[in-house]
This record gives C-alpha cells, structure tokens and sequence, in this order.
C-alpha cells in the first residue's frame, strides 16, 4: 500500500468532468484507489467513484491523500498525482 | 388568452399543441412484500439501463452537434450512473426498506445530498445538481411509458415542450424536428440548455412562471422567443401575426436584401441609432440586414460556451473578434468582456436546488468581479480585443460595474494588455471603454464614471431587477419584475441626466428597448441610440419614423408623474393607439395581464 499527498491546482477544483477524468484514470489500475482530504481525513471515498470524489469538495488549494492498495499501485499513484497536479489537463 | 412573461433565450416564434415533462414529480413511498423486492430491483436496473442508452445518444448527438466539451458532461453523468453511491444503494434500501424503487432512488439520492448539506460548502451545492439530473432521468425511466414524464424523444407529434426544469440532458435530447419551441419556468440564457436550443434553432423562453401549472397537455400554446413571452390559448388574431413574423424571418434570412441603413429619423426628424445584439458571428448577416447601424453587444460568453473563464485563448477570440470587426465595417462592434457567473464558469450542468429559489443569488462574484479576479483570462481577452482593433473600429464594454475603484482596475488591465501588444504590429489606437449600467450603484455614479468612462449602455433586465428587489429565477416574486415601474422610469432619466454634462453617449441594451411602448417611453426620456436583437429593429426602426420628439418627451414627462405601472401602460395606449396593433402585440401593458 502506497499514499501520497497532492494539492488541486485548477481554479474551479473538482467538478463533475474533473471527477470523471479522475475516475478515467484509476480505472486503468486493477489495485483499489481511496482518497481523502488532508484536513478531513475522516471522510474517505472510492478513487473511482465519481461522486464520492464530488462528496469530497476539493476545491482549488485543497490537499488530497491518494492511496493505492495492490496491482499497479506505484504507476497508479503517479499517474493520478500527475492528473491532478495538471489541473485535470485544463487550463489553469 | 393568457401571456405569461419571461426571459427570451433563443429566437424566432413558434405554436403548436402543448407536450407537458415534468421533472419535480412527487414520489409515493409504497411498502412491498418480500417477494416483490427482486421485482423492484428488475425495474431499477432497467431504468439504469434505458437511462445509459439515452445518455449515450445523448453524448454521441451533442458531441457531433455543439462539441466534444459540451459532450464531456454527459461522460461524467454516464459515470455517475455507474456509481455505487446511486443505483447499487437504491437496490439496497428496496431490500433493507422493503419499498418501491421510486422512492429507494429518493432515498439514495437524500442520502448524498445530505453530505452536500453536510459539508456545507457552497461550491459543492451547485455539483448537486448534475447528479439530481441524472436521478431525474432514472425517475422518468421508472415511469410506465405515457404518464406524462416520457423522454421528449419518444413524442409522437410535433409539439411545444413546456418543462418545469431546464436539465441539459433534458435539452439535448430534444429532437428537433419533433420539437417546435420550448417554454421553460427555470433557467436563463446562459444556461447549458439554452445554448443547445439556439444551436438547434428552437425558439424558447425561459423563466415563465408556472407554466407547467397553467397549461394542459394538448393546450395551443405560442412560444415567443423574441418578446420573451408565452402565450397560453392565444386568440386566431395573435397566431396570425406570429405566422407573418416567422414568415418575415424566413424570408431575411435568405439572402439579405440591402435594407437602408444609417440613422432612423423620427417624425420631426431626430435621428435614432440602432445596433444589433448578437452572441455569435452567424449573426453579423441578420445585423446588417435588419439596417443595424454597429453592434451595440456582442455577447463575448458565448465564446465559453458554458467552459471557465480561460477556455478559449488569444488567437480563438482574436479571430472571432477580428472577423466580426470586418463583417461588421464601417460599423463599431462593441464587445462586452466575459458576463458569466460563478456556476457557469465551471461549465456545470445547472440546476435550480429546489423549487423556484437558487443557491447562488445574481448577487454573486459574477462578470467585471470575476473577470478582475481572473486577470490573466481578462489580459488575454484584452489582448485579443487590442489585436482586433487593428481591423476596425472596437469598443470595450465593461459589464456589471459597481464602482469608480472597478472601472479603474479594468482600465489598468487594459493597459497592460495594450502594452503587451503595442509592439508587435502597427500602432493601436486606444479603444473606447464604456460601462453597462446594469447596478443601481452605477447609475446613480455615472457622472463619477463618465470621468473615466467613454459611454454608457443600460443592461435594463439587471437593473430593473436590482432596483426593484426582483430575482427573476424566482418565480414567487418574478411577478414584480416591472420595466414600466416608476423607480425604473426615474433610474433612466437620472443616468442621461448625469451622462449628459461630459456628452457621453448613453444606449439601451435590454429586451425593454424591443417593447414598442417602452421604447417610445425611454426615447422621450432622452436615450437615442438602442441595441437589440436583430428580429426586433425593422419593426423598432418603423414605429420610431411614426412619432416625433415633441410627443414622446411630453408623454415621458407626464409618465414621470404617474404613480403606478398601470397608470404608465394606460397614458401610452391613449398617446400612442398605434401600439395597440403593433406588431410585436406588447403594448407596454404590464406583463401579467390576463395571467388568472
């Protein structure tokens, strides 16, 4: 099991298309993705369901704990880490 | 007869026998016997199923018809779909509860609402509502086919669609050759749906209170999407002149015959500017067709096409811009920087929380404040705008400025980007900047302002709605939004009386210019130069030619003195009898007439 911490960078945070890309992405991995909010670690959704990634309202500045258990955990981290430091491939 | 105002958000006029879809259906809870519970869980799945295959149509259609990124939403509600928070739940509560799948997909859907409300954060409020679009359809699926809550699509006639609710998935399942307007009792033009009606071509009116009350199923109904009005059984009388609209529309958009253009002279002969309102390039031919003398607004949102602020870069604005600007030469084109809200610029599906009231009031951090807040977006559509004026003449119009403090911060944008640009090609001259006065706070500044601004353009829908306390999205008090109210009457003198001592120009944007009566009521009260949609100027530009100065500033003068709305209509309907036949058949009367 492997966590690492990332902080959403686009201005509009984590909206539905932002959430599917998220949910796109973990998908690609066989291992279980969970997240959580830094300040909130009590709440803790599916990496692939969308809207437990809605329930999570991160917005902009928000730090997100990403943990992947099993098959592909390390190239599931970096790949989800990597989509949200992008900002979800907008703009910024 | 019954008319039932409200906001015109895609052009042309359109009647026929009235298709009722309802979106807010209440939802019996019905105790099951244990056996039934597989059954209950059988029509759930089935729902989910017809509800993927809609939503794909659904995306392939709009992906192919208004693009990939207004697509990409419905990709997020085919995953939400998928969820297990949703369907997978619901199959239990049926089995926990042992109640019907109606009321199972309430409870699942109640249950993540409450860790909305639970977290309490208002960003999050407005997500809710691409998910209630989805529960919406799954409900429309659980449906018996022909209760009144079958897909549009499934329409067997032609028919106009009065909806409570403006979902977008709604929207683009509209066919269009079965749909002939749509009236609507929520949402605005901004909204996603609103957009995929004017990209169909369907003519629709948002914001008609009640509607779905009113109207019964096969009930003739007229949508006027130019007057922004419904009609509910209107007389053969009213039909007809819409027949002669519709047929004058179809006959100027084939080629656009050369209408004269150039200043409208009154009566007396005063001149009368008229310029276009238009959001989209297409519209340049319908402008100069209808002998618009320049663009009065070029609604640059629609660029954004319900994306964020920094969706469309330099080089996509600056072509738009710069064909508009040649399209449109000699003429000015005035363009107004992004006027969006905060929803819309996250490009979410947008949905009203519950009946008739919104989370984010018109209040909000919405067009001049997001735009300063979003300053690289702003520079870059600076920029562009800075480019275009190499190529003709373009004016910056700075919508929903509050303040002297606001006027200066977009200036001090303005020159950096114009900096940006000075040295990559010939000299820039300096563009004029004017300011909507749409804000009760501006209006009652605009000799402050005119110190710094070149012109002025009344957005009179906000500012009657801020003058008057009036949320239009909220249909138990939409009834008071009143454009002839006295305090409206009084605003406008005002802004022409302060605007007038450094001679700066002062127009009117807002659908109250394209009302005949209110029209010849703003021309007496000093304003002569107008901006509206295209459709509205041939029928604008006769009346004016009827009239003279000497009889529209005595009739403004005493309207001034009037004590109600009433009393207003009632002195231009005995001044002016022409109104009362007056093609565009809304005579300044207030807009609830009838509305019994």
């Amino acid at each position: 099991m492997r966590e690492r911490a990332v902080t959403v960078r686009n201005a509009l945070g984590m909206h539905a298309r932002a959430a599917a890309r998220f949910v796109h992405a973990a998908g690609a991995f066989p291992c279980r993705v969970t997240v959580t909010r830094e300040d909130r670690a009590d709440r803790v959704v599916d990496g692939k369901s969308i809207l437990g990634l809605l329930l999570l309202a991160a917005a902009r500045g928000v730090t997100l704990r990403i943990t992947a258990d099993g098959a592909g955990e390390e190239e599931a981290l970096r790949a989800l880490c990597r989509l949200v430091d992008s900002g979800f491939e907008e703009a910024p | 007869m019954t008319r039932v105002p409200g906001l015109p958000v895609s052009p042309g006029v359109a009647w026929g026998p009235a298709a009722l879809m309802l979106e807010r259906h209440p939802v019996m809870r019905c105790g099951i016997a244990a056996a039934n519970v597989e059954r209950e869980r059988g029509r759930l799945d089935r729902a989910r199923e017809a509800s993927a295959t809609q939503l794909r149509a659904i995306h392939a259609r709009v992906a192919q018809q208004a693009g990939a990124d207004l697509a990409s939403l419905f990709e997020a509600q085919l995953l939400m779909l998928d969820d297990d928070l949703l369907v997978p739940r619901a199959r239990r509560i049926v089995e926990s509860d042992r109640v019907n799948a109606e009321w199972a997909l309430d409870r699942a859907f109640d249950q993540f609402c409450a860790v909305f409300a639970d977290v309490g954060d208002d960003y999050l409020r407005e997500r809710r509502g691409d998910v209630a679009d989805v529960v919406g359809r799954l409900r429309r699926n659980l449906r018996p086919a022909g209760s009144g809550g079958g897909a549009p699509a499934a329409l067997a006639a032609p028919a106009v669609l009065v909806a409570d609710e403006l979902a977008p998935s709604f929207a683009a399942q509209i066919d269009p050759a079965m749909i002939l307007g749509v009236a609507f009792e929520t949402g605005s033009r901004t909204h996603h749906s609103a957009i995929l009606a004017r990209s169909l071509g369907i003519p629709a009116v948002a914001g008609a209170a009640l509607v779905t009350t009113y109207i019964r199923p096969g009930t003739l109904v007229l949508v006027d999407g130019d007057a922004g009005e419904v009609v509910i059984d209107p007389t053969p009388g009213v039909v007809e002149e819409a027949r002669r609209r519709r047929d004058r529309r179809a006959a100027g958009a084939a080629p656009p015959r050369a209408r004269p253009s150039g200043p409208v002279l009154t009566a007396d002969g005063a001149a009368v500017r008229f310029l276009a309102n238009i959001e989209r390039l297409e519209e340049v031919e319908a402008a100069r067709a209808a002998g618009a003398e320049g663009i009065g607004l070029f609604r640059s949102e629609f660029l954004l096409g319900g994306r964020a602020v920094d969706a469309c870069d330099e080089e996509a604005q600056y072509g738009v811009y710069r064909d508009l600007v040649e399209r449109m030469a000699p003429h000015a084109v005035t363009i107004r920087s992004f006027d969006i809200e905060e929803s819309q610029a996250s490009g979410r599906a947008d949905a009203e929380p519950e009946a008739g009231s919104r989370a984010r009031g018109p209040l909000g951090l919405r067009a001049i404040r997001l735009s300063l807040g979003h300053r690289e977006a702003f520079e870059t559509q600076l920029r562009a705008l800075a480019r275009a004026s190499r190529h003709g003449s373009v004016r910056v119009l700075l919508p929903f400025v509050s303040s002297v403090d606001e006027l200066r911060s977009a200036r001090a944008a303005l020159r950096s980007a114009t900096h940006a640009v000075q040295g990559t090609g010939p000299e820039l001259t300096a563009m004029p900047v004017g300011v909507m006065v749409e804000v009760p706070s501006a209006a009652l500044t605009v000799d402050l302002l005119a110190a710094e601004a070149d012109f002025f353009s009344i957005g009179t829908n906000d500012l009657i709605q801020f003058c008057l306390a009036v949320d239009r999205a909220d249909r138990r008090v939409a009834g008071l939004f009143d454009p002839l109210h006295p305090a409206i009457l009084r605003v406008i003198r005002q802004v022409v009386r302060l605007a007038r001592p450094r001679g700066r120009p002062v127009a009117v944007c807002g659908e109250m210019a394209a009302d005949p009566g209110a029209l010849l009521l703003l021309l007496g009260l000093g304003v002569t130069e107008f901006s509206m949609s295209p459709a509205a100027i041939p029928e604008a530009r006769d009346l004016v030619r009827r009239v003279t100065m000497g009889e529209v500033r005595r009739a403004a003068a005493r309207a001034l003195s009037l004590p109600t709305s009433l009393d207003i209509a009632a002195l231009l309907a005995a001044r002016f009898p022409a109104l009362a036949s007056w093609p565009l058949g809304r005579d300044g009367r207030p807009h609830m007439e009838g509305h019994s």
